[in-house]
C-alpha cells in the first residue's frame, strides 16, 4: 500500500516523525502533542517497539542477542503490527490526530542496513497506510552521536548495531550503524516526501516549523473532541 | 512400528549405507541473508496436515527408519522456537491478536527456527524432520483473508523443501480422530476465531475443509505431495519411504 490515511478516506491523520536516535524528533513529538491537546483535540500519541504483547519477546530476544537480521526484522514488524491493528487503525478510523515516533521507514532503513533484501521489509509493511505527513529530523551525524554519547554512555548491543560486527568497539560501531542509516533515510526522503527540518537549530525554531506545515496541511478544527478527554 | 523393525532386521541382506547426493539448493524469494546455500548438504522433508492426521506418527517412524539407514535426523516444528514460543502461546489463550499481527508472530516464530536449527542442521548434513512449514501458515492465513502476494513474500525466506508431503484426511475423520485422542476440540484448529459458527462441531468441520480448500490450491503452486490419510499408519509410510529414497538417490 502506498496511499496515506486521506487519500484513504480515514477521517483521522497520522503524523510520523524519523531520524535518528539523538536528533531531537521525540522532544518535537512531544511538543506538538502538548500544543495539539491545549487546543482540545483528538490526540494519541504511539511509539515504536511499544506493543505489551511483543515486548516481552523483544526484550529476551535482545538481551540473549538471540536475534538475527531476519527475526529482528520480523518481530519489530509484528509489534508495528500489533498497535496498527487494535490502536491505530480504530483511532484514525474514529477521526484522532494519531502521532507516531517512527513508523515503518525507520524499519525500511534499519533492516536495509542489517543486510535484509529492502524488497522483502517493504513487502512485510505493505499492509499499513502511509504517514499523511512525515517529518524527518536531519541532523549532523556528529551531532546526533554526540547527544546519545553524552547523555547514555552504556550503549546496548543492537542499539549500536554490535550484531553487524562492523567494530568490536560499541562506539565505534554506534557510528558506522547510524551513519549507514542515515544514508538510508536520506536516500527515501524525496521518495516519501519527508518534510525536512534542520535538525541543528534551537529547539523552539524546530517547533515552530512543525506546527505551521501541521496547521497548514491539516484542517485542525475537524479535530476537536466533542467529549472533552481527561485533563492530560 | 516394532514389527516393521524386526522384519527389516531379519533381512539377511546388509544394506550399504548411501550418501544423500547434494540438492540444488534454493529459497522461495528474497530467503535469509548471508547463507551460502551450496553448503548446505543435507535434506529437508516436510510433513504437513491438520491435527489427527497422523504427523507425528510418521515422523516418529521416518526418523526410526532414517536413523536405521545411517542417517543423522533433526525435528522441527512450529511454535517451538526460544525467540517467541511462550508469547505466542499467551497471545492464543487470551485471543488478543489481530491476523497481521498473529501472521507475523508464527512468522517470526519459524525464522527463528529456520536460522537456528533448519540451516545449521542441513549445513551439518542432516536429515531435517518438519512438522509443518510455511504451508500450514499459509492456509491458515489465507482462509482468514490475508493477501497472498503479502504471504508469498514474507515467507521467500524459506528454503525449497526437498520434498512435502500433506496428509489428506476428511473433517469426517479428523473428527473422530481427535475425540479418540483427548475428547475435546481445539480452539484455533476449530477456526473459531473466524465465527463460522457458534457450535464448535460445525465450525471445525467447516474451518477444516476451508483449510483443505486452500492447500489443495497450494498444491497446484508448490507442486507437494497429496497423501491419502485415510489409509492405514504402514501403507502411508511405504508411500513415505519410497518418495524419500527417490530423493536421496536423486541425480
Amino acid at each position: 500500500m502506498t496511499k496515506t490515511f486521506a487519500e484513504l478516506n480515514f477521517p483521522g491523520r497520522l503524523i510520523a516523525v524519523e531520524g535518528l536516535d539523538g536528533s531531537g524528533k521525540s522532544t518535537q513529538i512531544y511538543l506538538l502533542k502538548r500544543w495539539l491537546e491545549q487546543q482540545g483535540l483528538k490526540v494519541f500519541f504511539s511509539e515504536w517497539n511499544s506493543s505489551e504483547l511483543v515486548k516481552n519477546a523483544t526484550s529476551k530476544g535482545k538481551k540473549r542477542e538471540l536475534l538475527t537480521p531476519t527475526t529482528f526484522s520480523l518481530i519489530h514488524a509484528t509489534d508495528f503490527a500489533d498497535r496498527y491493528e487494535r490502536q491505530l487503525v480504530p483511532l484514525l478510523r474514529a477521526g484522532y490526530l494519531v502521532l507516531c515516533d517512527r513508523y515503518i521507514f525507520t524499519a525500511y532503513a534499519r533492516d536495509t542496513v542489517r543486510g535484509c533484501m529492502p524488497e522483502w521489509v517493504r513487502g512485510i509493511y505493505d499492509f499499513a497506510a502511509h504517514p499523511d505527513l512525515t517529518f524527518f529530523f536531519k541532523a549532523q551525524l556528529e551531532v546526533s552521536l554526540q547527544r546519545i554519547l553524552d547523555g547514555r554512555p552504556q550503549l546496548k548491543y543492537f542499539e549500536a548495531g554490535m550484531d553487524l560486527r562492523l567494530s568490536s568497539d560499541p562506539y565505534e560501531s554506534f557510528r558506522i550503524f547510524q551513519g549507514r542509516i542515515l544514508e538510508q533515510y536520506l536516500g527515501m526522503s524525496t521518495e516519501f516526501n519527508f518534510s525536512v527540518i534542520d535538525a541543528n537549530q534551537p529547539v523552539e525554531a524546530q517547533q515552530s516549523v512543525v506546527r505551521e506545515l501541521v496547521a497548514a496541511r491539516i484542517d485542525l478544527a475537524s479535530f476537536v473532541a466533542s467529549h472533552p478527554g481527561p485533563r492530560p | 512400528m516394532k514389527r516393521t523393525t524386526a522384519k527389516r532386521n531379519a533381512e539377511p541382506v546388509r544394506r550399504a549405507i548411501t550418501v544423500p547426493r547434494a540438492s540444488n539448493r534454493r529459497f522461495y524469494g528474497h530467503g535469509i541473508p548471508n547463507v551460502d546455500l551450496n553448503r548446505l548438504a543435507g535434506k529437508l522433508i516436510v510433513v504437513e496436515g491438520a491435527d489427527g492426521s497422523g504427523r507425528s506418527t510418521q515422523i516418529a517412524r521416518l526418523r526410526n527408519w532414517l536413523e536405521g539407514c545411517g542417517h543423522a535426523t533433526v525435528q522441527v516444528g512450529l511454535k517451538r522456537s526460544t525467540l517467541v514460543s511462550e508469547e505466542l502461546n499467551q497471545a492464543q489463550n487470551g485471543n488478543i491478536l489481530s491476523r497481521t499481527t498473529l501472521s507475523l508472530f508464527y512468522a517470526t516464530d519459524f525464522a527463528d527456527q529456520l536460522e537456528n536449527i533448519i540451516l545449521p542442521a542441513l549445513k551439518a548434513g542432516f536429515m531435517v524432520l518438519a512438522d509443518r512449514y510455511i504451508y500450514t501458515l499459509m492456509a491458515r492465513d489465507l482462509v482468514r483473508g490475508m493477501d497472498e502476494a503479502w504471504l508469498k513474500n514474507l515467507y521467500g525466506m524459506a528454503v525449497v523443501p526437498d520434498a512435502v508431503f500433506y496428509l489428506n484426511v476428511s473433517p469426517e475423520q479428523l473428527v473422530q480422530r481427535n475425540f479418540a485422542k483427548n475428547h475435546v476440540l481445539d480452539y484455533w484448529e476449530s477456526g473459531m476465531d473466524l465465527g463460522l459458527s457458534r457450535d464448535m462441531f460445525d465450525s471445525f468441520m467447516s474451518y477444516q475443509e476451508l483449510v483443505a480448500r486452500e492447500f489443495r490450491r497450494l498444491q497446484t503452486i508448490y507442486g507437494f505431495n497429496i497423501v491419502d490419510g485415510n489409509c492405514s499408519p504402514e501403507e502411508i509410510n511405504a508411500e513415505l519411504q519410497r518418495k524419500i529414497e527417490g530423493v536421496l538417490a536423486a541425480i
